[in-house]
C-alpha cells in the first residue's frame, strides 16, 4: 500500500464495532475516508446490558448523540455508581459513586480527617459523605444541576440495554455515511503481515487500507497476524463464565448497579427502564452453569424471565493490539470483567486513541508503537482497579476468594495498596480511568483503612472538624431532597 | 496526639529559605517546629533569577504578598523565554507561558496552522500567541480572570534577584517564629543501627537533633550525599554544559518581559532584566571552550557596563538516586542539577516542598512515603531533562563542536519517540504529572526548526475559507489587544517599583 488510509473496514459486531464505526465516520467521513462495517452475527443475548462510566457521556457529546435519545433507545437508566455487597464477608456494603472526594479542610484531603475521626469513634462510613452515593441510594439524579457550594459535583454513567444501544449506533452510523456489509466471516487474505481483505461466507470480499478488529474474544483478524500474543490475566481474575438473565423492573429505580459477591464470583443487578439485567460472573469449576442460574435467582431475590445466556470469559490483554494495518478494539484487545463498566470503557479508549493517531501516511509504524504503549498503560490501570476488588476481599474460608486474596497483586497495584495502607494516599499513574476518589472509595469500601493519617490534620481543632462533617451531611441531605427521582427524570419530555 | 515533628534545615540558600518559609507559613507549631542552620561564610549559589508561573502558586500558598515580594527583590515580570540562534544561526522564537492559538473542532491549533501553510497561507505561528506578541513589544498586564477572554490565554512568572528573594523569605520566616542558627556543620551523626540522621554537630560543638533533616547544602549534599551516600545519576552525556560564568551589568537596552537565551559556540548566554540591573551569564561546556574564552565571549556580549568580574560556577547535570533517603530530604542543588535553560531550578524546589507537604511524615518515617516522594520527584526531573535535551539536540548549527555533538548524540528513548511523532504528524506529548505541557513542547519543537510532515486529518473538517477567516480574526484581535497593554517598564514602576530601581537611559528618553 502506498497511500494513507482512505478505506477503513470495521470488522466485528455489537457495541464495539458500531461505536468505532460511528466514531471514525464522524471524525473522518467528511474528509474522504470511507468506513465500511463488516457486521458479523451478533453475540448479544436478549438480556445483555451495557454498563457505562460517565466518560461515555463525553463520547456521546462528541458523536452528537443526545442523552435522552440514548436512554429512550436503550431503555437506559442513569447510573451514579456501583454498590458492592458481601465482598468483605459480612452483609455490609458500600457505594462507589462517580464522585469527587468531599472538600477537605486547610488543603488536606477529607479522607485524612475521616481516618482520624474513625479512630476516635466516628461511626459514619466514608460513602455517607458522598453526594453521588446518597443520590444513588435514594434513586435521585443529583447530577442535573451544580450542587450547593462546598460540595463537588458528582457524575453519572449509564445502564443501557445492549441491543437497543447497538441499534441506535447502527442507525446513526449508517445515517452519517458508514456502509454496512452483513454476513459471517469466512477468512482473510493476509500478506506481509497485513490484511488485504476479509472474505465473507457468501464470497463477498471487503478490501481496506486499515482494518479494525472488533470481533471480540475471537480476535478473528489480529489473531491471524504474525507477532500476535495474548497475556493471560486469569491468575488474578479467575472467573471464566458470564451468565446473563432478565428480571422485572425494579421500583423505585435505584441509581446504582448492585454487585454482590458469592462463593464462586459475583452477581450484578443493572436497573433498566423496562427490566433488570442480571449478570453473574463466576468460576464454573465451582458452580456449574445450571447451578448458577438457580443461584442467580436466589441471590437476586428476583424472578428471572426468559432464557438466560452463558458465555465463556477469560481476562487478558494483547500487548500489541495494533499490528500492521489491523487494530483490535474492545474485548479482543483488553478483556476485563463487566465490573466497573470496564468493557465499554476499553472500547472508548481504543477509539479515541485511534482517532488521535489516525495514520497520516502509508507507514503506520510510529502510530502503532505509540498506540500500543498507550493502550497497555490504560489497560494495566484498569486491570489493577478490577483486581483490587478481589485482592481486598474479606470472604475467608471460601477457596475462590481465599485464592484471590492470597495471589500477589501486580507490582503497580501492590505499590498503590502499600502507600494507601500506610497513609491513605493514592499513587496515580498516567492514563488512569479512575482518579483518586474512586481508588479511595473502593480501597476503603473493601476494608483497607489507612493505618495512619496526615499529621497536618492536627492543625484543625476537633470541634471545627465535627462542624465541617455535620455541614457536609446537611448539604448532602438537602441536595438529595430537591433532586428529581430517576424515574421522574426519565419521564420528563 | 503526637508531638510536633522537629525539622532541621541545613543551608540557607534559595532552597533552604523557601522550605523554611513554606513550613512556617503553612504549618502550625503543633505539627511542626522548624530550625534552619546556615553559615554566613558559605556563599549561596543563587540558583537562578528567572522562574516559572508555578512560583505564584507557591507564594500564594505560603502567604507572600506579590507586590511586596517584587519590590523587595527588584523583580520584573516574565512572559516566557526568547531563544536566539538555537535551532540555527539567525533563528528566534519565544517559549511563552501560554498557548499558540485555539483548538478548533477538537484539533490543536498548530494542525490548523500547518494546513493553512500547506494551502498557501504561511503565517508566523507566534502571531497567534498573545504572550509572544506582548513579549515582542515589551508589554505586560495581568491575565484576565475571564477564562473565555483572549487575555486569559497566558500566564506569567518573575525575574528576581535570588539572593534578595532568600533574604525576603528569611524575614518572612523569622517573623513567624523560625529559629535560625548561625554556624557551620562539622559532622552528621547517624544512628548506629537505623542509619537515620540523629543530629548534626556544629562547629561550636552544639549538637542539633531532629526528626527530619532537609539538606539544602548545595552541590556537595552534606547529608544526602556525604553522610547517607545517595549517589548521583550523571546526565552529562546528554547535557554536557558543566560551567557557568555570571555577571551583572547596568540596565540598558530593552526592558523585556522575558528572559533571553542566546546560543553561543559552546553553550548559551542568559539575559535577565531586573529593576536595578541586568543579570547575565554564559553556561558552557568545558570540553568545548576554555574558561578564558568563555569569559571573553560573555563580557563582549553585555548590553550595559559590567558591574563586577564574572563569577564562576561548576556543576554536573543529573540528580540524586534518592532525593529522600532515611529521614533526610535533599532540596535544591543537593537534590540534583539541571541547567537554568528553562528556569526550572526554583520550580524543582517547589515541587519537593509541595510533595513534602502532601506526604508529611511522622517519626519514624514511613518508607512508603519516601518511595512515593522519590517517584514523583524523579518523574519531574526526568521530564525536564528530556525537554532540555531537545533544545540542544534539535539544531542545525555548523559553528561549534558542542552543537555537532548534541545533534549526533543518542537521546533517551522517551525523547526520541516524542520527536518522531511530532515530525511525522505534529503529535504532542501529554502526561499527567510534571513539566512541560503540550503548548511548551510545541513552541520548542517548532522553534528549534522541526516541522511536521503532516497535520491531523481531523483538521480537514473545517472548510478552508472558514479556517483562513478564523485565523485572520484571531490574529487581528491579538494585535489590537496587545497594542492596548501597558509597557512592561511602566507596569513595573506603578505596581512594584523597588528603591533601587534604575531607569535605563534609552527607555527614560523614550518615555519623557
Amino acid at each position: 500500500m502506498s497511500r494513507r488510509p482512505e478505506k477503513i473496514a470495521v470488522v466485528g459486531r455489537d457495541a464495539a464495532a458500531w461505536t468505532v464505526a460511528f466514531g471514525l465516520q464522524r471524525a473522518f467521513g467528511r474528509v474522504g475516508v470511507a468506513v465500511t462495517v463488516v457486521d458479523l452475527p451478533s453475540l448479544l443475548g436478549p438480556a445483555d446490558v451495557c454498563p457505562a462510566l460517565p466518560t461515555l457521556g463525553g463520547l456521546h457529546r462528541l458523536l452528537g448523540l443526545d442523552e435522552r435519545e440514548v436512554l429512550a433507545s436503550a431503555a437506559g437508566v442513569h447510573a451514579l455508581g456501583q454498590r458492592f455487597v458481601g465482598w468483605s464477608g459480612g452483609q455490609g456494603g458500600f457505594l462507589h459513586a462517580y464522585d469527587s472526594q468531599p472538600i477537605g479542610l486547610n488543603s488536606v484531603d477529607f479522607l485524612q480527617y475521616w481516618v482520624k475521626g474513625r479512630g476516635k469513634g466516628l461511626a459514619l462510613e466514608l460513602d455517607e459523605f458522598s453526594l453521588g452515593a446518597a443520590g444513588a441510594r435514594h434513586g435521585r439524579l443529583v447530577t442535573d444541576a451544580a450542587p450547593a457550594a462546598g460540595l463537588p459535583r458528582p457524575a453519572h454513567g449509564y445502564h443501557l440495554h445492549a441491543r437497543g444501544y447497538v441499534d441506535l449506533l447502527r442507525r446513526k452510523a449508517t445515517a452519517s455515511g458508514a456502509t454496512c456489509v452483513s454476513g459471517a466471516l469466512r477468512g482473510a487474505d493476509v500478506a506481509d503481515g497485513r490484511i488485504a481483505a476479509v472474505v465473507l461466507e457468501d464470497g463477498t470480499r471487503v478490501e481496506a487500507d486499515l482494518f479494525v478488529d472488533a470481533t471480540g474474544a475471537e480476535a478473528a483478524l489480529i489473531g491471524r497476524l504474525p507477532g500476535d500474543a495474548v497475556e493471560d490475566w486469569g491468575q488474578w481474575l479467575g472467573c471464566d463464565r458470564v451468565l446473563t438473565a432478565s428480571a422485572p423492573r425494579l421500583d423505585p429505580l435505584p441509581g446504582y448497579s448492585q454487585i454482590a459477591a458469592f462463593d464462586a464470583g459475583w452477581l450484578g443487578l443493572y436497573p433498566l427502564q423496562d427490566r433488570t439485567a442480571v449478570v453473574a460472573v463466576y468460576d464454573h469449576a465451582r458452580q456449574s452453569d445450571a447451578q448458577m442460574l438457580q443461584t442467580a435467582a436466589a441471590l437476586s431475590g428476583l424472578a428471572l424471565q426468559g432464557d438466560a445466556t452463558v458465555a465463556p470469559f477469560r481476562a487478558g490483554f494483547r500487548p500489541r493490539p495494533w499490528i500492521g494495518n489491523c487494530v483490535a478494539i474492545g474485548e479482543g484487545a483488553v478483556s476485563l470483567e463487566p465490573l466497573d463498566a470496564a468493557p465499554m470503557h476499553v472500547v472508548q479508549v481504543g477509539l479515541s486513541h485511534l482517532i488521535a493517531l489516525f495514520p497520516v501516511g502509508p507507514d503506520f509504524a510510529l502510530e502503532t508503537e505509540a498506540y500500543n504503549a498507550a493502550i497497555a498503560s490504560h489497560a494495566g490501570n484498569l486491570r489493577d482497579f478490577q483486581i483490587a476488588h478481589y485482592k481486598l476481599n474479606g470472604r475467608s474460608g471460601e477457596p475462590f476468594w481465599d485464592r484471590a486474596r492470597d495471589r500477589p497483586a501486580p507490582e503497580t497495584l501492590a505499590y498503590k495498596l502499600k502507600l494507601f495502607a500506610g497513609r491513605g494516599r493514592v499513587a496515580l499513574y498516567d492514563d488512569e480511568a479512575f482518579q483518586e476518589p474512586s481508588w479511595t472509595s473502593i480501597f476503603v469500601g473493601h476494608g483497607l483503612i489507612p493505618r495512619d493519617y496526615d499529621p497536618l490534620v492536627e492543625m484543625v481543632g476537633e470541634p471545627e472538624q465535627v462542624r465541617h462533617f455535620q455541614n457536609l451531611l446537611r448539604l448532602i441531605a438537602a441536595e438529595v431532597r430537591q433532586a428529581p427521582t430517576i424515574a421522574a427524570r426519565l419521564a420528563r419530555p | 496526639m503526637s508531638r510536633p515533628l522537629d525539622v532541621v534545615i541545613v543551608g540557607g540558600g534559595t532552597a533552604g529559605w523557601m522550605t523554611a518559609a513554606a513550613l512556617v507559613g503553612v504549618l502550625k507549631p503543633n505539627v511542626c517546629r522548624v530550625r534552619l542552620i546556615e553559615s554566613d561564610e558559605i556563599g549561596i549559589v543563587g540558583v537562578g533569577e528567572a522562574t516559572l508561573p508555578q512560583m505564584k502558586d507557591f507564594n500564594d500558598l505560603v502567604g507572600i504578598d506579590e507586590a511586596e515580594m517584587m519590590r523587595s527583590t527588584n523583580a520584573t515580570f516574565k512572559l516566557g523565554i526568547e531563544f536566539l540562534d538555537w535551532g540555527f544561526k539567525g533563528s528566534t522564537y519565544v517559549h511563552p507561558f501560554g498557548a499558540h492559538g485555539q483548538a478548533w473542532g477538537g484539533v490543536g491549533f498548530h494542525h490548523h496552522w500547518l494546513r493553512a501553510a500547506q494551502n498557501g497561507r504561511p503565517w508566523d505561528i507566534e502571531a497567534f500567541s498573545y504572550a509572544v506578541v506582548a513579549s515582542r513589544c515589551d508589554r505586560f498586564e495581568f491575565p484576565s480572570r475571564d477564562p473565555a477572554a483572549i487575555e486569559a490565554t497566558y500566564n506569567y512568572a518573575y525575574h528576581f534577584d535570588a539572593s534578595l528573594y532568600a533574604r525576603y523569605l528569611r524575614g518572612f520566616a523569622e517573623a513567624r517564629g523560625l529559629r535560625r542558627t548561625e554556624g557551620k556543620v562539622v559532622e552528621v551523626v547517624l544512628h548506629p543501627e537505623s542509619g537515620n540522621v540523629d543530629a548534626i554537630r556544629m562547629e561550636s560543638g552544639e549538637l542539633v537533633a531532629g526528626d527530619l533533616f532537609i539538606d539544602c547544602s548545595g552541590f556537595r549534599g552534606l547529608i544526602i550525599g556525604q553522610a547517607l551516600q545517595s549517589g548521583f545519576e550523571d546526565w552529562s552525556k546528554w547535557l554536557p554544559c558543566d560551567r557557568a560564568l555570571a555577571v551583572p551589568c547596568d540596565r540598558a537596552g530593552r526592558f523585556t518581559p522575558f528572559t533571553r537565551s542566546t546560543a553561543r559556540e559552546a553553550g548559551w548566554q542568559w539575559r535577565i532584566p531586573l529593576q536595578h540591573r541586568t543579570g547575565n551569564g554564559y553556561v558552557y561546556s568545558s570540553s568545548f571552550i576554555s574558561d578564558d574564552d568563555a569569559a571573553a565571549t560573555l563580557m563582549r556580549n553585555l548590553d550595559g557596563e559590567a558591574q563586577a568580574e564574572p563569577r564562576p560556577l561548576r556543576f554536573k547535570a543529573g540528580r540524586r538516586v534518592d532525593c529522600w533517603r532515611k529521614n533526610c530530604i535533599a532540596m535544591g542543588l543537593a537534590s540534583g542539577f539541571l541547567e537554568p535553560l528553562e528556569s526550572t531550578s526554583i520550580y524543582l524546589v517547589q515541587v519537593a516542598i509541595t510533595n513534602l507537604l502532601r506526604l508529611f511524615p511522622r517519626n519514624p518515617v514511613d518508607p512508603a512515603l519516601v518511595e512515593e516522594f522519590n517517584r514523583l520527584v524523579d518523574n519531574e526531573y526526568d521530564r525536564i531533562r528530556d525537554f532540555l535535551i531537545l533544545h540542544y539536540h534539535a539544531n542545525t548549527r555548523e559553528d561549534g563542536e558542542l552543537w555537532r555533538y548534541c545533534r549526533d548524540m543518542e537521546v533517551p528513548d522517551s525523547l526520541r519517540s516524542k520527536i518522531e511523532l511530532f515530525t511525522r504528524r505534529g503529535h504532542l506529548p501529554q502526561y499527567k504529572d510534571g513539566l512541560f505541557s503540550p503548548p511548551s513542547w510545541l513552541s520548542v519543537l517548532l522553534g528549534q526548526g522541526l516541522r511536521p510532515q503532516a497535520y491531523d486529518r481531523l483538521a480537514d473538517n473545517l472548510p478552508l475559507d472558514e479556517l483562513f477567516a478564523r485565523m485572520e480574526t484571531l490574529h487581528a484581535r491579538i494585535d489590537a489587544r496587545t497594542a492596548a497593554m501597558p509597557g512592561h517598564d511602566a507596569f513595573v514602576r506603578s505596581y512594584c517599583a523597588s528603591a533601587e530601581a534604575v531607569r535605563a537611559p534609552a527607555l527614560a528618553g523614550a518615555d519623557a
